[in-house]
Parts: structure tokens; sequence; C-alpha cells
């Protein structure tokens, strides 16, 4: 409705126009209600022009392809191709949450994919804004397929480590554990039981947790799995991708 | 998966490093993969238009032409682009949906056009998106009903006589009376007894003045007693007939009897039984009297006679839903309304709302705006409710009327469509007719002028070289040849039909009135030999092939002059554009069985092919 500030001027309005035309003071308060309800039935447009702006605002560009080519391992072409396909699906520039999760389900359509992506999106959102950009989604792919393997161990200790304190409990790797065997969905062989993912968790963490503290360390991290065979060779499985 | 989203593929490939370490046993090799980084442009020519993409995007879709190694095909090395001879306007749709992965159909193009396109391309039109898929399927609906409609004119048109049995032949004359005059004397005819029976049955009812003997006026049913029970005997009579014929024609009598037409036919013809048998009886008579109620049902008749109480009946039973809406909602309205005007007028004396049942009456003859006036509100608050009640009367009536109206006009539209497409089918059909009648003779002239060609060198080269361009050359040597296979040959219609009668004669049937069985080339020479042979042969084969042949040889001597090439050359100078397929289908005559004609008989080639005279005697069995 009419601020403060709009009710004093119509008063001011209103004795001005009683003096200077001698209107009787019934006709002005009529024509002051209809004022006040034309105002009270139309809506504020102000607001509806607010939120257009902000909506609009939401885009980014990236870098240029120098900078990017600098800071990542891909060579000039492949960050072509990278970001035209970055930008196919998310036209405004950035990836927000919701969005993460609709692309990664749609790569696990019998599961549900969408806690596993809300963890992945925290790994790759490194600045925290609560959207991926052009440049957090190549750093991460860069990492990721371009990277060392101390890199990528780096990374995934990252994705597991949900409140990134350095250290990984049972509980966010039982949350982890749990996110990755929920894109697997219902229909399983053998079936899925209750416990499988907790049973993971212990095994994982026996293999891990030299110390036995409860906790993964960084160093723990790193240094078991570059004992571990497989675990190394799968580092470079998907080394072109790209 | 959406386009956009199979780019995000090598993403989550990635991300799936982060199950690596938590993986309880070892990954299984990646695939290979064959092209990398070779992403170039592709330039796509599409009748002249220049599309151009990236190579990945059309390898977004393997399985369709554009996405496989299926291009190649296409591929024009001198202008290193691939180079497809379509509809560019259409293309241009295809290609978006390699871009954004969303299928669009245009409006404005023709749905077989658009369905070829995409059949070539191999795209399924199922993925069509949803903001175009519900106008793509309308349309394709309407063109599969244009398709089947024309398929069932051409199998009621087709329906050759003595394949069908009696029974089949009548219930045809039943459904379509245009099929046969007695069909449509028996139409006519049933229909004037139809209108007469009505006629009669309004008509016994006025009153005629007075009888002789009597002081009251009577009507005039009970004056002309007889008369009318003799006009109602005939009418019930036929109407009898009818239905009993058509009992009998049905393919499914079980089905017959269910339908809705034959449970009317029984209506309207029980009441006059059931009146015979129970005429003396005084205490049924009252029931007989409501019976005869029933013989007004015979108006229902006419709905077999007339197509739009057809429609107008089948729009009632498509709009049922509607109706109950209606129904519903009147009812409602009703009973609010005389329960209120019940109790308004309640006070009031000598009101003759007595009951809510009784204001039933008032609201609806209020609501629909008819006002009698046999009852009305006396009180203030009686009238006020009264004209907030003949107020929503309109509307709620108005409301469900037009969707009514719209799908009557849309099943009426498409009923006259139909009508339209039978008509033009007419015409459509003579032309293709023509133009298929044009190209068999355009083959039978090339076959007159390739003799010409060894009689009469350089008339004849001039005559071919200006009616026959590459492709009817290689077309009708294409024909050759399959004369060639079925040793039959391609007639014109008028000799078929004549040898046609003439075989119906011939009890033999098992020669086939075979033809150029001389297996000879297509050069000119042999043809001039074979020609040589003709006519002496003309009379040695009459004794090896038969009586049939014999009749061809008497044929052939009968024909007269007047049947010369030349004038039969005259008839046939406009040169039609051939459409491959025609020639077969006018020439697919009669199938006689043909024995395969063994080399002796071949070397005395069958006289048949007497083309010097243009007379083709044979028929070919294709």
């Amino acid at each position: 409705m009419s601020t403060p500030s709009k009710r004093t001027q119509w008063r001011e309005d209103l004795q001005h126009l009683r003096k200077e035309h001698g209107f009787s003071k019934k006709v002005l308060l009529n024509c002051c209600l209809v004022r006040r309800i034309i105002t009270w039935a139309s809506p504020n447009p102000k607001d509806s022009v607010e939120d257009e702006l902000e909506l609009s605002a939401v885009r980014h560009r990236p870098e240029g392809l120098e900078q990017l080519e600098a800071q990542t391992r891909f060579s000039r072409k492949e960050l072509q191709i990278l970001y035209r396909g970055f930008k196919n699906e998310c036209p405004s520039g950035v990836v927000n949450e919701d969005t993460f999760k609709d692309i990664y389900a749609q790569f696990f359509p019998q599961g549900d994919a969408s806690t596993y992506a809300h963890f992945l999106f925290n790994a790759f959102d490194t600045d925290h804004n609560g959207s991926v950009s052009f440049e957090d989604f190549v750093m991460g792919l860069s990492i990721l397929l371009r990277g060392t393997v101390q890199e990528k161990l780096n990374w995934a200790f990252n994705l597991y480590d949900i409140n990134k304190d350095g250290y990984i409990t049972k509980e966010e790797m039982l949350d982890i554990m749990k996110a990755i065997y929920d894109m697997m969905g219902k229909c399983t062989y053998p079936v899925l039981k209750e416990e499988t993912p907790r049973q993971h968790v212990e095994i994982f963490f026996q293999k891990m947790d030299k110390n036995k503290d409860g906790v993964v360390t960084i160093d723990e991290f790193i240094d078991c799995c570059q004992n571990d065979e497989n675990i190394m060779r799968s580092m470079h499985l998907f080394e072109n991708v790209i | 998966m959406a386009a956009g989203v199979a780019a995000w593929l090598p993403f989550a490939r990635a991300a799936a490093i982060g199950w690596m370490p938590v993986a309880s046993a070892p990954m299984p090799v990646p695939p290979k993969d064959k092209r990398r980084a070779k992403d170039g442009l592709i330039v796509l020519n599409v009748s002249g238009t220049k599309f151009q993409t990236w190579r990945n995007t059309l390898e977004r879709y393997p399985d369709t032409l554009l996405g496989s190694t299926e291009r190649d095909f296409f591929y024009h090395e001198e202008s290193n682009e691939y180079f497809f001879d379509r509809d560019p306007d259409i293309f241009r749709h295809i290609l978006n949906f390699y871009r954004t992965g969303k299928l669009h159909y245009p409006r404005h193009e023709c749905i077989s056009a658009y369905d070829e396109e995409l059949a070539f391309f191999g795209i399924i039109p199922e993925i069509i998106g949803d903001c175009c898929y519900e106008e793509y399927k309308d349309r394709r609906r309407e063109n599969q009903e244009r398709i089947q409609d024309d398929e069932e004119i051409d199998q009621s048109n087709d329906m050759v006589q003595q394949d069908m049995t009696f029974r089949e032949s009548m219930w045809r004359a039943f459904e379509n009376p245009h099929t046969s005059t007695m069909a449509l004397v028996f139409y006519y005819v049933t229909g004037f007894f139809i209108a007469v029976s009505v006629l009669a049955n309004v008509v016994e009812t006025v009153p005629c003045g007075t009888a002789p003997n009597r002081v009251k006026e009577v009507s005039c049913g009970e004056r002309y007693a007889l008369a009318f029970f003799c006009l109602d005997t005939a009418c019930v009579m036929i109407f009898t007939v009818e239905y009993l014929l058509r009992l009998l024609a049905a393919p499914s009598r079980y089905k017959f009897v269910k339908s809705v037409m034959s449970i009317i036919d029984v209506v309207a013809i029980m009441p006059y039984y059931i009146g015979l048998v129970m005429t003396d009886n005084e205490d049924v008579s009252g029931a007989f009297v409501t019976l005869r109620v029933f013989r007004v049902f015979r108006i229902f008749k006419f709905s077999r006679h007339s197509a739009g109480l057809r429609i107008l009946g089948y729009t009632l039973k498509s709009c049922a839903s509607e109706l109950g809406f209606l129904l519903f909602s009147l009812t409602m309205a009703i009973i609010i309304f005389a329960t209120v005007m019940f109790y308004a007028e309640k006070g009031s004396s000598g009101s003759k709302f007595t009951s809510i049942p009784a204001a039933f009456w008032y609201t609806i003859v209020t609501m629909t705006t008819l006002g009698y006036g046999d009852m009305v509100p006396k009180t203030i608050i009686g009238k006020i409710f009264g004209s907030i009640c003949s107020l929503s009367g309109v509307l709620v009536i108005a409301l469900p009327v037009p969707v009514i109206v719209s799908n009557f006009s849309r099943i009426y539209h498409q009923s006259q469509r139909a009508e339209k497409r039978r008509a033009q089918k007419k015409t459509r059909l003579a032309r293709i007719r023509a133009v298929k009648s044009g190209g068999a003779n355009a083959y039978l002239q090339y076959k007159r002028n390739g003799l010409l060609i060894d009689a009469d060198e350089e008339a004849g080269q001039a005559l071919v070289c200006k009616t026959n361009p590459t492709f009817d050359i290689q077309h009708h040597h294409l024909l050759h040849c399959l004369e060639k296979t079925t040793n039959h040959e391609f007639v014109d219609e008028k000799t078929y039909e004549e040898s046609c009668m003439e075989v119906s004669m011939v009890k033999q049937t098992s020669r086939s009135s075979s033809i150029s069985s001389s297996p000879h080339g297509l050069t000119c020479c042999s043809r001039r030999k074979r020609k040589s042979f003709n006519v002496p042969n003309s009379n040695m084969s009459v004794g090896l092939q038969g009586s049939v042949q014999e009749l061809s040889t008497i044929q052939i001597r009968e024909r007269p002059i007047s049947n010369s090439r030349s004038s039969l050359n005259a008839k046939f100078e406009e040169t039609v554009p051939l459409n491959c397929d025609q020639p077969y289908i006018t020439a697919a005559v009669i199938s006689m069985p043909t024995p395969p004609v063994t080399t002796p008989e071949g070397d005395e080639s069958a006289s048949s092919t007497d083309y010097s005279q243009a007379n083709i005697v044979r028929v070919s069995a294709l």
C-alpha cells in the first residue's frame, strides 16, 4: 500500500485542493478513496522488475582461452570442445546444483544419483559459491584426466572429506558409500542389503586407517592407495576420455 | 539422452575416479576410442544449401545416417563435402535435432514428406519433442484416415463380382446402395415406405369430420380404419422382408442383431405383430395403444438413408461426457433453486409451489428461459431468486454447448472431407488410368517402333528419336526383359478384352496364348527374322498350340484394316511421361496358366506377335 510519505503527500494535496478550488471534503475523500482502491488493486510493478534483473544478472563469461590453457593441462582444441558442450547444456554459463544433479542423474537412470551428485558438486565448486562455472569445471576435469596420481588422489580425498576438515570419518565415508550404492538402484544382483554400505566402509577403514584412530588422514590415504596395485591401475583408466 | 548431456559424458567418466579408491574389485578395461581429436567441420550440401556443423555434433547419434559411416556413401570428393539430394527446408530441422537433441515438426510441411525425410536420415519420429508431438500425431492420424478411406473405396470398387458369394454381394448391396441398380431401387423403395408409414401414423390422428352415425368428431384413423390397416400391413411386410434379408446377408449375424439399426428395425415392426396377436383382448388394449407409440421409431430408420442423421447420432455419442456434465450441473442447479423457491414462496397464500418437486417444474422452465407463466413467484424474495435462477440458467446451458457444437462440426467436416475425397477420387483415378494407359501404350508403340527400325531404318529411327529419350529406351528395354522372362507380352485393353471373350469360349485353358517365345535377342535383325516367320507360322502353329491359338489366328485374320499400325500410331501419338510401375499394373491382365514354353516351340515363334498388324493378341500374365 502507500508509504507514509505518500499519505502525507496526499494530505497536503487535499488541503491544497480544498483551499484553491473550494471542493467539499466529501468529494475529495471520495477521490482519494478511488485512488486508494486503484493502488490496492494494481500490484506493485517494482518487485517483478527486480526479479527479472536478478535472473538476467546470473550470466557468466569464462576467462580467456589463453588463461585457461595456462591453468589447465588441456589443449586449446580440447578446451573448445569442452566449452561447447558446457555452454550447450548451460547457456547461462554456470551450473547450479539442481542442474548438475539432473545432468548426472541422466547417466544413471536406474538409481538415484542425486546424493553423489551433491558431493561431486561440492568437490567441483572449489570456491563454494553455490554454482560451478566453466573454470571450476575445467579445473576439476584437468586434475581428473590429466593430473598426476598424487593430484587425483588428493581430489578423491577432497571428495570424501565432506566437511573439508582434513579427516575422513566413518560417518562421512558411510554417507559417500551410501550415495554410491544409491546410484545402483534397486534391481541389483545380488540384492542390496541394508548393511552392505556399512560393511564396505569397514573394509575401507581396515585398509586405509593405519593407526586405527577411527579417521583417515590425507597421508594415510595417499600412502595406502599408492601401495594398492588395483587402485593405481584404475587411476589411469580415463586418461584419454577427452 | 539429450545431445547436450552426451557432451557431459567425459565429465561423468572423469568423476568416476571418485569411486576408484573405494572400489572392491579391479576396474574393467576402458573401451578403445578409435577416432579422437579430429573434430573438424563437416560441410553438408543439401540440394545446394550448405550446412556446416562439427563432426562430433553429427556423431552424437551413431544410429542415424549422418552419425554413422553411412554418410560416407554421400561423400563427394571433388567438392570435399557430403551431398544429399533432399529437401533443404526439412533438413534444417533434422540438423537442429543433432544440435539441440530435440526434433521439431514444422507445421507448414506435409506430413508424408516429413516422414520420408526422417526415414531417409534414419531418425525415428517418436523422439519428436513434446512441443510438436501432438500436432505431428494429429496430422499423421488424419493422413492415415485419408489413406484408409481411399483403400476402402478401392477395395469396395475393385472387388470382382464373381469372387463374392451371393450372401456377400447382397450385404454389400445393402450397405452401399450405389453399387448396383437393384440396390438403389431397394434403397429408394424402403425409404418411400418409411416415409409413407410415418405419414400414415401422423394422419391417423387428425380429426376427419363426423362419421355419418356419430355425433363426435372422429380421427381419420377410426374413419378409414381398413385403409390404414392395409397400409400399415404393407409397410410392415416390406420392413419385415428387409430385416430378414439383412439378417440373412449379414456376415456376422450376432453382431448385426446387436447393432442399433437392427434394434430400431425390430422396435418399429414389433407393435404390429403384437397387435395382431392380441387384438380382441380388452384388458391389454390399453397397453396395445401404448405400443403404437413405438411405431414412431420408424422414423429412425431414415438414418440409414441420411448421413447427416448418422453424424448427429455419432456426435451425441461422442459428446456423452459433455452432455453428462451438462445434465449433472443442471440437476444440481434445479435442486438448489427449487428448494430456495419453495421456501421463499412458502409464506404466500395460494402459491403453486406446493412442494419442492413441484418447484422443479418452475425451475426448469425458468432456467431454459421458457417461462410458461403457469407458476410465478409472488413474494419479493421469490422474485429475486427467480431472476437469479433465470440468469444462471442461461450460463449453465451455454457452457457445454460450444463443446458439443465443435465436436459436431469436426465430425461433420470429416465426413464432408471424406465425401469430397470420394468425388475427387473418381477424377483422380481417371487421371491415373490415363497416365497408366499412356505409359503402357508408349511401350507398345515402342515395340512397334522397334520393328519399324528393321522395316524402315531411317524413318523408324527418326520416329524413335523423337518419341523415346534415353530414359524411355532403357525403360522399354527393361519391360522387354520382363516379357522375355515371363514369356508373356504387354497388350492394350481392347485386345485384352477381346481375347478375354474368346478365351471364355474356349474349353481348353491349358495352352497359354503365349508370346514371342522365340528366345531372340533384342537386336533388330532378330525381330526381322521373327517377323518373317510370323505369317507362315500363324498357320502352322495352329496345330501345335491348340484351339486358343486357332482363335487368335482367326482373330488376326479377322482384324480389320482400320486397326492398322498407322491409325494406332496416330492414336498414341501423345507420349505421356512414364511412371515405372504403371505398365506393369495395367498390363496385369488375366492370369492364365502358362506352361513353360520350350525351345522347339520357341523356334517356330508363336504367331501371336504379329506386330505388323498392330494386333497384340497375347495377354501377359504378370
